[in-house]
């Protein structure tokens, strides 16, 4: 018992130099004049972006504020730790380390208020409501647990601490310098579980443009004269990290309009053999059909192209035109002699390690017929080699053509959550929701031509082209709710996801107003979407055809369901009442659903279970007040009361690789736990031993 | 009024007995006659289901307030007295056979209801029946081979509701038998011998294809009225290839119906799809019956629970890592033996055991790197070739195992390590197995005429007859490893639905095609029915020569007298064709199907507008 104890103090003690050791260095100035391996201290990690080293002074100082108020309560937070450690675990009086990490803070209630730490403390960081919860609890009870559970909940709470610490100094950060249209920069620090969406959020914040969908973050090559535009659903350290150190890659942040262009003008892409005026004219109730087939269905589509594309012929500085098909499953070309039936194409590429980028000036590099060209390759490699496969088209629309099509096959339905999620951003951030929103069709104006008519169901033998009154008498509601983009969700319902965009396009066939043909349920603005009708209701009777029940009447509160059929079973998550809003087939990517409509900072997914503790927080945290937007937000607390069981509700959060979940492994844990830290410990020993040895 | 005697046969008293005879009066309703009748058969029993079927006019007498002059029913008439619901085969797009009570009396689209009732199919309207292929050996003999599972004792009060008891519907819950019909449907069956794949009827061209789609069952008439008798069979199939909000947690049988329907699809190449989408349906064939083995029932776990798994597994397996070694042969040219450590998600290795604890020769960093096997087990090769991506470019290296079950561990490694997991993730173990049961697939197919052991799955059940042909067994095996790589982490559902979405994206997925006569032309085309669109192509090149939109279709109209179909789109466009492959019926209720399915929408959830339907698919029977 007691050799596990001393261990653990000094594993605790080593770890905290080390998460002291980490806060400095996160320190621009430092960063500036150590090795960058310094800045990330993570193991295994090699690599740092070299710009960090042409950091200008201006930068640091804009970078040095950001840090220095997670740096500040950072400081505060081991303050905290270290005190609460120097307690004497025999005191009962005093044992705020078991205290501060369960999420339920109720759990012991020794805790001495005397010592609560700031709101910047683990316990915001882990998520338990602030301290004010726990103030009021009544220290008197601290006598009754014997002494065996008391110093087991030491144990058991150290190893938790020293796990977390563990994690957060394993988060993989690094400070990079985004570049501007207009010539500036912004240097900010990105860690390894931000996506580019949480990055762009970031910027958005940090130059006040318009949050317009078109913002992007891309990188250029200059060494390969090329360039790729993140999806916001990346991770953004990881690319960088396979940045050379002598890299002269960039990163900007800018409007592209390519980004999206695809969910504002499907046809362009999905029809693009059609004549141009047509595309052109298209309604945009066609354009959301598209969108809907394409990209709301059980798969998603890619576009499907075809055409005479130039390859670069390895080693040679030839280019061969092949004919090229793109298909989900990757590009194939037709041999020459061959049909192009699906059977004889051979395949080129599949998308699975390589990533898609626009290629310029490749007529004076490489004597390229054109100048539309892109490149598919691993992202790792960052110099000409054999394996960069090069293409060229023959215009710059085919190029796009060819370029959106990969992303889509590449990414699929991440790609278009992508764009809701913008398009979210848009409409809850900025006046300019209403450009973006009329340009994804949800114009909310009826088609006003007649169109396909049920009227075929009542011709007669005979009579064939006299149209007749349409078969179904049911007004079709007006779409215009259905139509509007998700506005930001309500404060009541924040963490319902909106209405995903999906929806809006399950139209059917226009028909004439004589026949309006589908019962619409026209409740939609009054009741959350989603939940309501999924219930796996009893199949409809069966014994009698006619006559069938009129629209159903949508109650106004999902818990007025028929009652005599049994609920479905619950969603893995377990909630109490619904089953997830939508099937994980399409599930809109996890952050979106938590993303309330007033700040812009990225929730965790909530914890599916009070006994686990969500994601620790970064090692630096801002402080709450913090303006001008200091790095990785911290995670608050999962949803406040009220909503916190519908956030369950919605989509179960996936496993985040990022952020393994050691909280929860508390009392049990005690055996494996310190084999384990010792392996940990191992790992982090070399790395300090590494960073002391370059002192 | 006049008396008069009405015959009619009650099939209860057997077919030898002769029609009874009762006296009726002309204003004497259906209701009425069918009393006098129950009186007169003397036999106690509930008749409740039981209805008049007019055999001249090939119709059923189902409206018993009508009278018989209404009816138009006079003394030459010669009824049948018989129940509605009779017991029929029904062919599942997993080839078993079902035997269950179907209803005789409705239309089919009833009728389907009811059955997708009974098996728990969620989303009817996307399912048919259709008559099976004419069978080429002998009815007995087919009889005797097909097992059938009986479900007609099932109450069909009882499946009103689709509770769950045990994970199954509850009158699935009765009796062990049913219980097993239960797994038979939910679970996809274990892959088709090679032979079964390549001696079943394939499509070999469009036109061939055209001709299945003749034999779809009219939605608007009932089983009866189109020849279908008692105990006859029936194929149920997915017909409208617009699958909504599959949700495994409550479509266990209708993804699993899906899936074979797909699966079959694939391998008698129903659908055209290229080499590399073959081995990835393959390799997920492959992942899918290995994972219906042995997770039966698959229960979703918690994400929290499997990290806090992972965390205590870490240890374990890092240990066992490190002294894991790796030699490379020294014998071999070209080789070199070093040792090999595994950390976290890269290789390291060093010249020797003993310096394994210094700085190693090189570090390998595995995440995004490709991973290929190169195995051949009689020649106890077992290399892994690493594909190792690098600023310059990709670095090629082969690791040379000395055994099986080394190879087995590292592999696994790698594999994980190339999509950033460590060891610690609990995959690991599984991915080991994977491999292994590649390498016994390899074992008892490649070289020896060893009968399969009972896991071991031959990989030529696994593609369509023409790979069957152009590969080995052994070569082919090595090429759906090499597409497995991509999905050996998914779960059972996950696969199963990668299967389906691989399915659904492929160019010529859901068309359903029909030679017809356009108006003014002189050759037979083939027009081609999608979800969301209408394509005309041409018989000869084979080519798309047109498309034709849903959403730009002002109307449609069937002439039932001369059998055209007649379609305008926008912008003055019209277009009229014949039928030439199948009734015009049936492409009537293919558009009005499709239109009809893109009018569901989540507000109403499961509710089925079965009025809608019929009077988009109806044609002249829905006046």
């Amino acid at each position: 018992m007691d050799d596990i104890d001393a261990m653990f103090s000094d594993l605790l003690g080593e770890m905290d130099l080390l998460t002291q050791s980490l806060g400095v260095e996160n320190e621009p100035p430092n960063a500036i004049t150590s090795p960058p391996e310094e800045v990330n201290l993570s193991p295994g990690f090699t690599d740092l972006n070299e710009s960090l080293y042409e950091l200008e002074d201006n930068d640091l100082d804009v970078l040095m504020a950001d840090l220095m108020a997670d740096l500040n309560a950072t400081e505060l937070k081991l303050a905290v730790d270290i005190e609460n450690l120097k307690v004497p675990p025999s005191s009962s009086a005093s044992q705020p380390p078991p205290a501060t990490l369960p999420p339920a803070p109720q759990g012991l209630s020794s805790y001495d208020a005397s010592i609560l730490p700031s709101p910047v403390s683990l316990q915001g960081d882990v998520g338990t409501p602030s301290p004010s919860h726990q103030s009021p609890l009544p220290p008197p009870q601290h006598a009754k647990p014997s002494m065996e559970e008391i110093e087991a909940q030491i144990k058991a709470d150290k190893i938790k601490m020293a796990l977390e610490k563990l994690k957060e100094a394993k988060v993989k950060k690094l400070v990079v310098k985004v570049l501007i249209k207009d010539g500036s920069s912004k240097t900010l620090m990105v860690d390894e579980r931000q996506n580019v969406r949480d990055v762009l959020d970031n910027l958005f914040e940090k130059t006040h443009c318009d949050c317009n969908v078109d913002w992007s973050l891309y990188e250029t090559n200059p060494d390969l004269n090329l360039e790729r535009g993140f999806e916001d659903h990346e991770n953004l350290v990881e690319p960088l990290s396979g940045w050379t150190r002598d890299s002269e890659n960039k990163l900007h942040f800018d409007e592209r309009e390519d980004k999206y262009e695809v969910f504002k003008n499907p046809q362009n892409y999905y029809l693009w053999k059609k004549d141009k005026q047509t595309l052109k004219d298209m309604r945009d109730k066609d354009k959301e059909l598209l969108i809907e087939e394409n990209f709301c269905g059980t798969s998603i589509k890619v576009p499907d192209l075809e055409g005479a594309l130039y390859l670069r012929e390895d080693g040679k500085k030839s280019w061969k035109q092949k004919l090229f098909l793109l298909r989900a499953s990757g590009i194939y070309y037709a041999p020459k002699g061959k049909s192009k039936t699906s059977r004889d194409l051979v395949c080129f590429v599949q998308f699975d390690n390589v990533n898609v980028y626009y290629a310029k000036d490749l007529k004076s590099k490489y004597k390229a017929p054109t100048d539309y060209c892109f490149v598919l390759k691993h992202p790792q490699i960052q110099k000409d080699s054999q394996y960069i496969k090069y293409l060229c088209c023959d215009d710059p629309w085919t190029l796009n053509l060819w370029v959106t099509g990969i992303r889509i096959a590449k990414y699929g339905a991440a790609f278009y959550n992508n764009y809701k999620t913008a398009v979210k951003k848009t409409s809850s951030g900025s006046a300019w929701a209403n450009r973006i929103t009329s340009s994804t069709g949800s114009s909310p104006s009826p088609a006003p031509s007649p169109s396909l008519s049920a009227k075929h169901a009542s011709q007669a033998n005979g009579h064939a082209t006299k149209p007749q009154p349409g078969p179904v008498s049911q007004v079709r509601t007006d779409r215009a709710n259905n139509y509007s983009l998700p506005p930001p969700p309500p404060l009541t319902h924040s963490s319902l996801p909106p209405p995903p965009p999906m929806q809006t396009s399950s139209l059917p066939p226009r028909l004439p107003p004589q026949a309006r043909l589908p019962p619409k349920p026209a409740c939609r603005g009054k009741q959350p979407p989603g939940p309501l009708p999924s219930p796996l209701p009893p199949p409809p009777p069966m014994d009698s055809l006619p006559p069938p029940p009129p629209p159903p009447p949508f109650p106004d509160d999902a818990t007025e369901a028929p009652p005599d059929f049994l609920p479905p079973p619950p969603p893995m998550t377990s909630g109490p009442a619904s089953p997830p809003v939508r099937p994980p087939v399409v599930a809109p990517p996890p952050r979106a659903s938590f993303r309330g409509g007033s700040r812009n900072q990225s929730l965790p997914p909530p914890p599916p279970d009070p006994e686990f503790l969500p994601p620790p927080p970064p090692p630096i945290s801002i402080s709450s007040g913090g303006g001008g937007g200091a790095p990785p937000p911290p995670p608050p607390p999962p949803p406040s009361p009220p909503s916190g069981s519908s956030g369950r509700k919605t989509a179960p959060p996936p496993p985040r690789r990022t952020t393994p979940v050691l909280a929860g492994r508390g009392g049990g844990g005690g055996g494996g736990g310190d084999g384990e830290e010792g392996n940990f410990m191992s790992e982090l020993m070399k790395a300090m031993n590494k960073k002391r040895g370059e002192d | 009024m006049a008396d008069w005697d009405l015959s009619v046969t009650v099939e209860e008293l057997g077919s030898e007995a002769p029609a009874l005879s009762i006296s009726v009066t002309s204003d004497l309703h259906i209701g009425g006659v069918i009393l006098k009748l129950v009186e007169k058969t003397q036999i106690k029993r509930d008749w409740s289901d039981h209805a008049l079927w007019w055999e001249q006019k090939q119709q059923w007498l189902l409206r018993t307030s009508w009278t018989l002059e209404k009816c138009e029913i006079h003394a030459d008439a010669s009824l049948v007295f018989m129940p509605q619901h009779k017991p029929l085969r029904l062919g599942l797009p997993n080839g078993a056979t079902v035997r269950l009570q179907a209803c005789f009396s409705g239309p089919v689209f009833r009728t389907l209801l009811g059955i997708c009732r009974i098996l728990n199919i969620r989303h009817p309207e996307e399912l048919s029946l259709l008559r099976p292929l004419e069978e080429k050996k002998k009815k007995k003999e087919r009889d005797a081979l097909d097992e059938v599972y009986d479900l007609t004792e099932v109450p069909l009060a009882s499946v009103s509701q689709a509770c769950l008891y045990n994970g199954m519907p509850a009158h699935f819950a009765d009796s062990p038998q049913t219980e097993a019909v239960y797994r038979m449907l939910s679970v996809p069956q274990p892959a088709p011998a090679p032979e079964l794949i390549s001696k079943q009827y394939r499509a070999a061209s469009v036109v061939d294809k055209a001709h299945i789609n003749s034999r779809w069952l009219d939605s608007s008439r009932s089983l009866l009225q189109q020849g279908v008798q008692e105990n006859g069979r029936l194929w149920l199939r997915f017909k409208y290839s617009t699958f909504y909000n599959l949700e495994p947690l409550y479509d266990a049988v209708r993804l699993a119906q899906l899936y074979e329907q797909a699966r079959w699809a694939v391998l008698l190449e129903d659908v055209d799809c290229t080499e590399e989408e073959m081995m990835l349906f393959g390799a997920l064939q492959y992942h899918i019956s290995k994972r219906s083995l042995s997770e039966p029932q698959t229960v979703t776990s918690n994400a929290a629970m499997d990290d806090l798994e992972t965390a205590l597994l870490s240890l374990e397996v890092k240990l066992d890592g490190d002294s894991s070694r790796k030699p490379k042969r020294l014998t071999l040219k070209g080789y070199k033996q070093y040792w090999f450590k595994f950390q976290d998600t890269g290789i390291s290795y060093f010249k020797s055991k003993e310096e394994s604890v210094g700085e190693p020769i090189q570090q390998i960093h595995l995440k995004g790197c490709e991973v290929a096997p190169d195995v051949n087990v009689a020649g106890q090769k077992f290399l892994i070739r690493l594909l190792i991506p690098a600023p310059e470019g990709m670095t090629e290296v082969y690791l040379r195992c000395e055994n099986e079950e080394q190879y087995a561990h590292w592999m696994a490694a790698c594999r994980l390590a190339s999509t950033g997991r460590s060891l610690a993730d609990s995959s690991f173990q599984s991915e080991i197995q994977s491999i292994r049961s590649f390498l016994a697939m390899q074992k008892t197919h490649g070289n020896s005429s060893v009968p399969a052991a009972d896991d071991a799955i031959n990989p030529h059940s696994l593609v369509s007859p023409r790979y069957q042909k152009k590969y080995k067994a052994k070569q082919l095996t090595q090429r759906i490893l090499e597409a497995y790589q991509n999905v050996a982490q998914l779960s059972w559902n996950d696969a199963l639905l990668r299967f389906l979405q691989i399915w659904q994206a492929l160019p010529d997925f859901g068309l359903s095609y029909v030679v017809v006569r356009f108006k003014g032309s002189r050759k037979d085309e083939v027009l081609g029915i999608a979800p969301n669109r209408l394509i005309r192509i041409d018989l000869g090149v084979g080519d798309v020569v047109r498309t034709w939109r849903y959403n730009n279709m002002r109307q449609w109209n069937v002439n039932w007298d001369i059998r055209q179909v007649a379609i305008e789109f926008d912008g003055n466009v019209n277009i009229a064709f014949s039928c030439v492959t199948a009734d015009c019926k049936i492409v009537h209720e293919f558009i009005g199907g499709y239109i009809f399915m893109s009018t569901r929408t989540k507000e109403q959830g499961d509710a089925l507008n079965q009025e809608l339907f019929h009077k988009l698919t109806g044609g002249h029977e829905a006046l």
